[in-house]
């Protein structure tokens, strides 16, 4: 069974609290007992215990007091029911009388508790239920205790679920306890400060560091992805080293910039600066009344990010080993070379019926190209060119130690971690290494201070030339390698595998010194000021070499054929960029508690200033080709650029918190920004927002209505708006930008600087500004064994910065204005159950979303290729032409409407849906022909995890995905012959329109016919290649084992884990065979990950 | 107070000026800025040519640019950056010429006021004379207009925009130097004079072009370059037969780019062969007697870069020649070839028996193609010549021509270029074919002819097949080639000695050869079939523009 005991007391109440030297004073009531315990504790500093299942609450007592003891108080209210009590230090046990009476014959037993990981659980609290008969745990999370025989001990701590513990005949325990990732009591993080979870009043999701660092992601970004509803992350490669690609809270704000805010430990930083291990924990603060804090950059949401700190008595020393492989999920896969020659002739064939069938390879070649080519290769390749590039798999590994001590005067927390990840193919690599050390002081009662440092530096490693997409073009008819072992041609000079080989190579490194001071002075209870200095540099090298190659003669290996493509001369390329950002900060909280009031005052100031200047320089035809110096090169042949640019802000803002007796929360948010983004008459905004929470399961007529199952119940809902500046540095400034132009002097060509204006420049352009309401509740059920998350919400986008398509006969780039609105619909759930069973402890949470984003009056059009912003359309909704399947016969063609004339039976037909008048013209036209065809952006986003504990193992696994989403066959998936040289996907084969094959067959035809010609009308965009993308994942599989503590602690280790783990292990989705559903048609392959690792921690 | 003194030390300026950029607002206020203004309208992205595979003059393989495909729409990158980048250069010109008046209240004397004048009147006159040329009646515009008023606009008829544009030429033309001393050399009274020559035969405008053809010789600072293969070499540069050119330079990276230079170039010094020039081409070229190929007995089929006008082997290399360090040979037979470098004999790789992507049609560019190609890592810088003296004299001559008002001056013009051909003198009557013939229609005949064969690979021919109405007929034939794999040539063709063509193609009145009889016996291939479409003589108006102005109207039959 489980025992729930619930601390009814507040203990930051407490502290205010008059002593109680006189007597209690309460007039005369007839209340539950609920009431009568609430009342007390109201009007003394005493706090009751009690067992919340066993005891009846709801029980009808007299409560009445006129100036008595505490006892005689008690004596009255007990009177009627099976209770008695025990009072210890203002704290009063209740007890039902059997137990009471037995609490004879005790023994003393000793434990240690310690956490999931292993690491000991310092000043958790051991109490015998029932009872006061308590301790709490020590620096090594020992506790000893006299209880009585088959008494029933009840392990609590913050933030973790309670355990119980049914002392038998053993003298020595040891007891594990499970983090409570959804506890009521656990501390979020939100803008400038903390709340417990149960006070929030906005939508904040928190996580836990170790959810985040269980996912074994080298960048945090990807750890995040399915792990929060309402926050979509997605990729496009799995690269050494990358990270994902975009990261959108509660989906689109704005047409600009949708990345939402990210603060490390309260300073504008980069998810991907903190390494995974070093997170304490995570908020996505998804609302505008939890966001509106950070104004003006926040209309996307914010990620708030704290790091892992010391507490007092720390000492500890953990490293963890972890090795690994990546392997490609899946790779796309094309057409063998018999298929290849047959299928090239049949397109060349539908393209110019007047050169006959056998227009690229002759009947012989085509007949007998296998055969020959196990004699004679070098003329009859057969090339696998994702065979020979890919590697199967790759190695990765990390090694990281922490290290934690604590005193009372001083707390630091230092990691390190180096990671090394090999790519798929040959002579790629990632490094890094990344240390952090966080200080805290304590001077005095008055003056604290904390001093952060962390550095970053990783080094990239990869050939000049990214193979991949090559690749994936290449047709097998090409030789990659003569039978000699040599480099081939390829074809004409482009040859994947030779040029990744010995196109020469690039790296890059990548600097990052971070750290933070701040002061904290606490003149007096409860009023804390801070001042904090938070500066980032960034220090970025990049060499590229990029070396001739030149490939010999099949024949002939002395004569050079020609150079591979890109690589005739020797090239070396240096980059520097350097940036900097400092913040500046300047925070005032006020906490105050007066009875059931409690009031939470927060006043700030900040500033940011932020620099970035790049230089480049580079030397090309090279005649050496091993010293990748600048010096080395020719002088007529160098050149150099540079550029800079700086950004600042400013800002004021403020919160107000109140709560009353726990039951009505309020909150109230403002922020002024100043950005030197706009104009100064159009810099200033302000950004309120105001939020409130009713926690239904407090209020005395919840509790009458005696539910049982019910354990917390809140409503909240807020409103508020957020800002936007991002676009660009100056758009506000019609700037003259410089180019060259050649000119002869004297007979020569020189260049000469240029100026220009490029962009049409509107002077008053500012804030575009989001407005955001969100209605959410959170509910507990069952003993806070089962929780349930909701939100709803409506985002409204006005004045938003775009840059609208304008006539091009203007002669300026589209310019920036503050112009169209959108909105944006959507909900989330999160639903979590935990429980445990014995030694069994299991965690399981899912979390779902959705949302839709319309576009109200932009003023104008947005085009981006194959999809659309406009008035009335979804958020870059797919845009092009209504298909009506493939033309069949002669008949049909004649008769239809074409997209030119060049179409012919096989090809895509089109709907003819108006002209120039506004009907029908017989013709497909650009203009008037296509339409709105669906949202392109993913509906119905899932998410979840499970995690299990049986005394040792451990278990955790994480899944993720997309429930709906119309994609786009794209052409690196379809076209044949792609660059008109390329190999054909073997998913055509036998699913094209052929005139070889029958009308029954074609009927079913999935593809066009073959054709080059006509490939740009078949593939233009249209409701044809769309098919729904959905997909689910399973992101990470975990199984580890912990060595008992009873074997370790013989060589003074606290703990030892083992463990193996898989990331993206599989996936099911309708994507055409060999492509992953994250996976970009030109990158890099999404991975598998198996991972092998041992944490020691002493 | 920690916090205090954070605060007072952290307060940074929100007014923040661009670092690498100039301002705006204060632009165009002196010498050196208007110089640098002007000097932006000279990128080599706003002086784009028609490219040759929108003719018959180009093969790529077996396939067709949109153009030749009658597949081009509003949507085609032809269309789009044409359109942008001469409407950018029009409104850069256009604030130039906004700013003269505040350039004169800074004190900027008048005569540099009127040059600068001028020379944006002609960068202007330049890009509309190319819209007009492609679109018809486009968008017309003299100053820079706001967004709102820019939706507001729709078409302006294509005559009044001649009828502008011609005003702007003459306003470059009365306000250009003739030659710079010194400094830059930027655009001259002779370049207005010859590109509004241009535009007015574009036009149709035959006494417009004459004359500013005839005053642009009057200048006397122009005169044909002694060798017409010379002349397009990198070795060449700024002749005194250039009109107008956009440098181009390798260190400077203005260069015609490494792709470009690899496709034309042989396959033996490591080039692709793949943009080539047709058998259309080939067969233009009149035999030394002045006479077609099907009309002069010095013709044969077997031999056909035998007595042809000159500028034949200087376009297209002749087989067996020496070309880029090899013997060029596309014969089946011709395994291997002679290495220059080596002294060796060594695979030929441009032979489709050995290589099957060497010329589909065996022929290959020379014009301009030299060993400095094989340099900096394949990449070529030779002039972009936009127009020259030789299209100056032809041009006058035609418009004389369609005016029927031919006299010696026009026969003149014509021997000039003719005999400059033969690297002859003019007078020199027996060593080249010259023109005496004062018959309008054969001269109309001549001087067509002789422009495709002048200008071959320099940007000309696509507009003079619009202007003559002639891609109806020149883009809807077939692009031809040479069978393979080479057994089939060998059995067909090489061994029964037919090669190079087994017969003569028939050349009809207006130039266009006729393949067909080959065709039909199975000596030569069908590389592609043209497919133009005649509303083509317009191009779309880029999709965009048409939907998000409803002013703006589509050209015919998009």
């Amino acid at each position: 069974m489980l025992l729930a005991v619930i601390f009814m007391s507040f203990s930051s109440a407490k502290i205010f609290a008059m002593e109680n030297s006189e007597g209690i004073t309460i007039p005369l009531t007839k209340v539950t007992l609920a009431e009568a315990i609430k009342k007390i504790e109201a009007t003394t500093d005493y706090t009751f215990f009690y067992d919340a299942i066993k005891t009846n609450l709801r029980q009808q007592v007299t409560l009445k007091a006129d100036n008595q003891k505490i006892e005689d108080v008690l004596n009255a209210l007990l009177k009627t029911t099976d209770l008695h009590y025990k009072i210890t230090d203002h704290q009063i046990a209740l007890i039902p009388k059997d137990n009471f009476k037995s609490t004879q014959s005790k023994k003393r037993i000793t434990g240690v508790v310690v956490d999931e990981t292993g690491i000991p659980v310092i000043g958790a609290n051991v109490v015998e239920a029932g009872t006061t008969n308590g301790t709490i745990t020590d620096l090594e999370g020992k506790f000893s205790l006299d209880v009585p025989l088959n008494a029933d001990l009840l392990l609590t701590y913050v933030g973790y679920v309670s355990a119980n513990l049914k002392v038998g005949s053993a003298d020595h325990y040891n007891v594990q306890l499970v983090l409570d990732s959804q506890g009521l009591d656990e501390v979020v993080v939100v803008g400038y400060g903390t709340v417990k979870k149960k006070d929030l009043t906005g939508a904040v999701a928190s996580l836990q560091g170790d959810m985040l660092s269980s996912r074994k992601t080298t960048q945090l970004s990807t750890a995040l992805q399915g792990a929060v509803a309402g926050v979509l992350v997605t990729r496009d490669n799995s690269a050494p080293g990358a990270a994902a690609t975009n990261i959108k809270i509660r989906g689109v704000t704005t047409i600009g910039d949708s990345s939402p805010l990210v603060i490390v430990d309260g300073v504008p930083g980069d998810i991907n600066q903190v390494n995974p291990n070093d997170v304490e924990n995570m908020s996505v603060l998804k609302d505008a009344a939890s966001a509106s804090i950070y104004g003006s950059r926040a209309a996307a949401g914010v990620i708030l990010i704290t790091t892992k700190r010391a507490s007092e008595n720390d000492l500890t020393l953990g490293y963890n080993f972890e090795y690994g492989w990546e392997i490609p999920t899946k790779q796309p896969e094309y057409v063998g070379i018999q298929r290849f020659l047959e299928m090239t002739n049949e397109l060349r064939y539908n393209d110019n019926n007047a050169g006959g069938m056998y227009q690229t390879y002759s009947q012989d070649q085509v007949e007998n190209w296998i055969k020959y080519n196990a004699t004679d290769p070098n003329n009859y390749p057969i090339t696998d060119w994702t065979d020979l590039i890919l590697k199967g798999s790759a190695p990765r590994q990390t090694h990281s130690l922490n290290i934690a001590g604590g005193s009372k005067s001083v707390r630091t927390k230092a990691s390190v971690t180096y990671d090394k990840t090999d790519g798929l193919y040959a002579d790629r690599y990632y490094e890094r290494f990344m240390t952090r050390v966080n200080n805290d002081f304590k001077i005095n009662n008055y003056l604290g201070a904390t001093l952060d440092f962390n550095f970053k530096r990783s080094k990239s490693h990869q050939p000049v030339f990214d193979p991949i997409n090559r690749m994936r073009i290449a047709a097998p008819v090409y030789a990659a390698v003569w039978d000699d072992g040599r480099m081939a041609e390829g074809k004409s000079g482009s040859n994947p595998y030779a040029i990744m080989e010995n196109g020469g190579s690039k790296d890059s490194w990548y600097n990052q010194i971070g750290g933070k001071a701040s002061i904290d002075f606490t003149p007096i209870e409860g009023l804390k000021i801070s001042g904090i200095v938070a500066p980032i540099y960034n220090f970025d090298k990049i060499k590229s070499f990029s070396l001739a190659a030149a490939y010999t003669l099949a024949n002939d290996p002395n004569t050079i054929g020609g150079y591979y493509e890109g690589h005739s001369t020797t090239k070396l390329t240096e980059d520097r960029n350097d940036s900097y950002n400092v913040t500046t900060q300047f925070i005032a909280t006020y906490l105050k508690t007066l009875g059931k009031h409690d009031l939470n005052i927060m006043m700030g100031y900040e500033n940011y200033f932020q620099y970035n200047e790049t230089l480049f320089a580079s030397r090309d035809q090279y005649e050496l080709t091993n010293y990748p110096y600048l010096d080395l090169g020719p002088l007529l042949l160098r050149d150099n650029g540079g550029s800079a640019y700086e950004t600042a802000y400013r800002s004021m803002f403020g919160r107000v918190m109140y709560s009353y007796a726990n039951k009505y929360l309020l909150q109230a948010n403002i922020r002024y920004d100043g950005s030197s983004r706009f104009h100064k008459d159009y810099r200033w905004g302000s950004f309120p927002s105001f939020s409130a929470g009713w926690v239904l399961s407090e209020e005395s007529f919840m509790k009458d209505a005696d539910l049982n199952w019910l354990s917390f119940a809140k409503l909240r809902a807020s409103w508020g708006t957020l800002g936007n500046e991002r676009i660009g540095n100056y758009p506000y400034q019609a700037t003259i930008a410089f180019s060259n132009a050649l000119f002869y002097q004297n007979g020569i060509a020189v260049s000469e600087l240029t100026a220009a204006q490029q962009q049409y420049a509107i002077q008053n352009i500012s804030w575009e500004t989001t407005e955001s309401l969100d209605l959410g509740m959170d509910l507990s059920f069952l003993d806070n064994r089962l929780r349930l998350n909701g939100d709803y919400y409506h985002k409204t986008t006005k004045d938003m910065l775009l840059a609208l398509e304008i006539p091009d006969y203007v002669g300026f780039d589209n310019p920036d204005k503050n112009t169209g609105k959108m909105s944006t619909n959507g909900y989330e759930l999160e639903l979590g159950w935990n429980d445990k069973a014995g030694d069994f402890i299991y965690n399981i949470s899912i979390n779902f979303s959705d949302f839709l984003s319309e576009m109200g009056d932009l003023g104008g059009t947005q085009f981006i290729g194959d999809q659309v912003k406009m008035k009335g359309s979804q958020f870059n909704e797919w845009y092009g032409y209504v298909s009506e399947g493939l033309f069949q016969t002669q008949e049909d063609l004649t008769n239809s409407a074409k997209i030119n004339n060049n179409v012919k039976v096989g090809d895509v037909k089109y709907k003819d849906i108006s002209g120039p008048d506004g009907v029908p013209d017989g013709k497909i036209s650009s203009e008037y022909d296509r339409v709105l065809l669906g949202g392109s952006l993913p509906r119905y986003m899932f998410g979840g995890n499970v995690s299990a504990k049986y005394k040792g193992f451990d278990f955790s696994m994480a899944f993720q995905g997309v429930g709906s989403q119309p994609v786009r066959l794209n052409s690196m998936m379809i076209e044949p012959l792609g660059e008109n040289w390329g190999n054909i996907p073997s998913i055509l084969d036998g699913n094209y329109w052929s005139s070889l094959k029958s009308e029954v067959e074609n009927a079913k035809a999935r593809y066009p016919r073959l054709t080059r010609s006509n490939i740009s009308s078949n593939q233009a965009m249209s409701d044809f290649w769309l098919f729904n993308g959905r997909y689910v994942r399973l992101k990470n599989l975990t199984f580890g084992y912990t060595l008992p503590v009873s074997l370790t602690s013989k060589v003074s280790i606290d703990k030892i884990r083992f463990y193996a783990s898989a990331n993206d292990l599989f996936c099911l989705s309708k994507f055409p065979k060999g492509w992953d559903p994250e996976m970009g048609s030109s990158s890099y392959p999404i991975t598998t990950s198996l991972l092998l690792g041992v944490s020691v921690n002493f | 107070m920690t916090g205090v003194v954070l605060l007072i030390s952290s307060c940074n300026d929100l007014d923040l000026n661009p670092l690498a950029a100039g301002s705006s607002e204060n632009w165009y206020s002196n010498e050196v800025e208007i110089e640098m203004a002007l000097k932006d309208l000279y990128r080599d992205v706003f002086w784009p040519m028609d490219s040759e595979d929108w003719t018959d003059d180009y093969t790529y393989r077996e396939t067709n640019s949109s153009i030749v495909n009658g597949t081009l729409n509003g949507q085609d990158g032809s269309v789009t950056s044409l359109w942008t980048n001469q409407y950018k250069a029009i409104a850069r010109a256009n604030t130039i010429l906004a700013n003269m008046d505040k350039a004169a209240s800074k004190g900027i004397n008048q005569s540099k006021i009127d040059l600068y004048t001028a020379e944006a009147s002609f960068v202007r006159a330049c890009m509309y004379a190319c819209l007009v040329s492609h679109f018809g009646d486009v968008v017309y515009l003299t100053e820079v207009v706001d967004i709102e008023t820019a939706f507001t606009i729709g078409r302006t008829p294509k005559a009044d925009i001649i009828k502008a544009t011609y005003a702007d030429f003459d306003k470059a033309v009365a306000g250009l130097p003739v030659k710079y001393s010194g400094g830059s050399q930027r655009a001259t009274k002779g370049a207005a004079l010859a590109l509004k020559a241009r535009f007015a035969l574009y036009n149709g405008d035959w006494s417009v072009a004459s004359d500013a053809a005839k005053a642009c010789m009057d200048l006397n600072v122009y005169k044909l370059h002694p060798s017409y293969s010379n002349l397009f070499l990198t070795t060449t540069r700024n002749s005194e037969e250039s009109i107008f050119v956009i440098p181009r330079s390798i260190t400077n990276k203005v260069t015609i780019g490494g792709g470009i230079v690899l496709n034309t170039i042989s396959r033996n010094p490591g080039g692709w062969a793949a943009m080539d020039p047709s058998w259309d081409l080939l067969a233009a070229y009149t035999c030394t007697d002045g006479k077609p190929i099907d009309e002069s007995p010095l013709f044969n089929p077997h031999e056909p870069f035998k007595n042809r006008d000159p500028r034949c082997t200087a376009t297209i290399v002749e087989f067996g020649s020496r070309h880029l360090g090899f013997v060029y040979d596309p014969h089946p037979d011709a395994l291997e070839v002679l290495n220059f470098k080596t002294g060796k004999m060594q695979k030929n790789n441009d032979n489709r028996a050995n290589a099957q992507y060497a010329s589909f049609n065996a022929l290959i560019w020379k014009k301009g193609v030299d060993e400095s190609w094989l340099e900096n890592g394949k990449d070529a810088d030779p002039d972009k010549i936009i127009i020259r003296y030789a299209d100056v004299l032809l041009m006058y001559a035609e418009a004389k021509i369609e005016l029927n008002q031919i006299d010696e001056s026009v026969l003149e013009a014509i021997n000039k270029v003719r005999s400059r051909a033969y690297g002859v003198d003019k007078a020199a009557i027996n060593d080249y074919p010259a023109v005496t013939n004062l018959d309008q229609a054969s001269l109309r005949k001549i001087i067509r002819t002789e422009r495709r064969m002048e200008f071959a690979k320099e940007g000309l021919r696509y507009m003079d097949l619009v202007r003559w109405r002639l891609a109806t007929k020149a883009l809807t034939n077939k692009s031809y080639g040479i069978l393979y794999p080479a057994a089939l040539l060998r059995e067909k063709v090489t061994s029964k000695g037919l090669w190079f063509w087994p017969v003569t193609p028939q050349i009809d009145e207006d130039g266009i050869p006729d393949f067909s009889e080959m065709e039909l016996a199975g000596q030569i291939t069908v590389l592609s079939k043209r497919n133009w479409d005649d509303r083509q003589y317009l191009w779309p108006i880029p999709t965009k523009e048409v939907l998000i102005n409803d002013n703006l109207s589509q050209n015919p039959g998009y």
